[in-house]
C-alpha cells in the first residue's frame, strides 16, 4: 500500500549532516511549515 | 542535488524546509558536500542531508528499491498540517526539474491561500480559475477564460 495524496506524511527520526555537524532530525518537528522531502539514490552519483 | 542547493534560497522565500534523503551515512553526506557540492554551489548544501540507513524512510514512503537497496529519485511536498500534497517518483537515471518542484509548491500555496484552481502550467501572474462553487458556472466555458498558451 503506497502513499497517496491527502495522507499524513509518515513521521521519522534519523541522523543527518546539517550545519557542519551530525544531528538528529525528526520530520514532525517541521509541522507548521511546508516541507520539501527529496529522496535520491546516492551521494557521489550524478548530481 | 546541486540544483536543489542552488535554488535553496527560493524554497526559503516560500517558507519551505528542504530535507534531502539517501541511504548514505551522515559522514558520507559530509564528504560529498565538502568534496563536490561545495565546489559547485557556494555554501554547498545548507539544509539537512538525512541518512536513510537500510532504506527505512524510503520504505515508509514507498520509494525504497529492495533490489538496489537505494531510494528512488522522488519528491514529496508536505503542507504545514503534515499532509502530502504532491509526490513524484522518477527512474534513477533521470534528473529532477527543481523549477517544477518550486512551481508545484507555489501553486499549492496559492490554492491553499485563495481556494482558486491553478490550471495547467500555472506560474504566479498567470490566470487562475475560480474557487469551487463558482467554478461550476464555468462548466463547458473554460475555453472562454483560459487559453492553451497559458500552459507554456
Amino acid at each position: 500500500m503506497g502513499i497517496q495524496i491527502g495522507d499524513r506524511a509518515p513521521d521519522f527520526k534519523t541522523n543527518a549532516y546539517y550545519r557542519g555537524i551530525i544531528q538528529e532530525i525528526q520530520l514532525s518537528r517541521y509541522q507548521g511549515h511546508w516541507v520539501v522531502l527529496l529522496f535520491y539514490p546516492a551521494d557521489f552519483t550524478f548530481v | 542535488m546541486a540544483a536543489v542547493a542552488v535554488k535553496y534560497p527560493a524554497f526559503q522565500e516560500l517558507g519551505a524546509e528542504v530535507l534531502t534523503v539517501s541511504v548514505d551515512s551522515p559522514t558520507t553526506h559530509k564528504e560529498w558536500n565538502e568534496k563536490e557540492l561545495s565546489r559547485m554551489v557556494e555554501g554547498g548544501a545548507r539544509y539537512p542531508m538525512l541518512s536513510d540507513t537500510g532504506g527505512r524512510i524510503g520504505s515508509l514512503y514507498g520509494v525504497h528499491d529492495v533490489k538496489t537497496r537505494l531510494d528512488f529519485r522522488s519528491h514529496f511536498l508536505i503542507d504545514p498540517q503534515g499532509v502530502i500534497q504532491a509526490l513524484e517518483i522518477v527512474a534513477s537515471p533521470i534528473g529532477r526539474n527543481v523549477a517544477e518542484i518550486l512551481r508545484q509548491l507555489r501553486a499549492l500555496q496559492h490554492y491553499q491561500a485563495t481556494g482558486e484552481f491553478v490550471p495547467c502550467g500555472w506560474e504566479p501572474g498567470k490566470p487562475t480559475l475560480p474557487p469551487e462553487g463558482e467554478a461550476s458556472s464555468l462548466s463547458g466555458k473554460v475555453w472562454e477564460v483560459w487559453k492553451p498558451r497559458n500552459a507554456f
